[in-house]
């Protein structure tokens, strides 16, 4: 049975799994919100999604995923620009395996980057870089 | 009977027109069953009159394309007519409108998107209508 979370669960499986990722993200991959006290990690979140049908059934599942890494500006020998470029390595015209579909497509739709100031410290800035992600996965069963 | 959704909707074909089996991965038919008519308005007439001529059989499936569902494709491909089930809605499977036709397909493949089959059918022998009986 497809499980729209599966395919989440995969990307964060698929990045969180790498080790160059890792070594540069090293507080790991979370869906929305790392946990307090994270320096250096990366997010996956839904933007936007549609589903797709065909008589009786849905058959064609399409996301759009932001994936990002963030930094905290302070941290020493912080490199997310390598990071994005990982990121990008990772999941741009790459397979996901996921139960219940089969993989159509995984590619980026535009880049991101951004520089949030902390709301406590406004001293301290937040690198963001990455990119918003189309998934599209099909039923296998459809 | 009441107004059903067309999520419901089917296309079945037959090669030998026996057992219909249900083409996959279709979300669209249309039926064309007009019937033409001529003019045949005289000199004094108030408006036009016509009569009825022939009633057309023909019209479009269209879905995702589908490498498991080669049917539409092999149709195209072949001069020979297949049988046509196509029904609005299952959960009414007396209604359908059914016959031999003639398709054609046509892919359209996007660079951002799923790549779509649509198809055209002509009639190519009687077609069976639904009643309200």
């Amino acid at each position: 049975m497809a499980d729209t979370s599966d395919i989440a669960s995969a990307l964060i499986a698929k990045l969180g799994s790498d080790a160059e990722l890792l070594s540069l993200c090293p507080n790991g991959v979370y869906w929305d919100e790392a946990p307090p006290g994270s320096t250096r990690f990366v997010i996956v979140a839904f933007i936007n999604a549609i589903d797709r049908g065909v008589f009786g059934r849905r058959a064609i599942e399409e996301g759009i995923y932001l994936v990002e890494a963030r930094m905290l500006s302070t941290v020493q020998g912080a490199n997310i620009k390598r990071a994005a470029a990982r990121i990008d390595e990772l999941l741009e015209d790459q397979p996901l395996t996921v139960a219940g579909y089969t993989w159509s497509t995984m590619h980026r739709l535009e880049p991101v980057r951004l520089t949030e100031v902390d709301e406590v410290d406004p001293s301290i800035r937040w690198n963001r870089r990455g990119g918003q992600y189309f998934i599209e996965m099909s039923h296998t069963d459809a | 009977m009441a107004i059903k959704t067309g999520r419901y909707g089917q296309v079945k074909w037959d090669a030998a027109g026996t057992t219909p089996v249900l083409l996959i991965s279709l979300n669209a038919w249309t039926g064309d069953f007009k019937t033409e008519m001529e003019d045949v308005t005289c000199f004094g007439d108030v408006n036009r009159v016509y009569i009825p001529g022939m009633k057309d059989a023909k019209g479009t499936i269209g879905g995702f394309w589908n490498s498991e569902e080669l049917a539409i494709i092999e149709a195209s491909d072949d001069d020979v007519p297949l049988f046509l089930e196509l029904t609005p809605n299952i959960n009414e499977p007396l209604f359908t409108f059914e016959g031999l036709a003639y398709v054609s397909a046509e892919l359209e493949v996007p660079v951002a998107g799923a790549p779509t089959i649509s198809g055209t059918f002509a009639g190519a022998g009687p077609w069976t209508l639904p009643t309200g009986t």
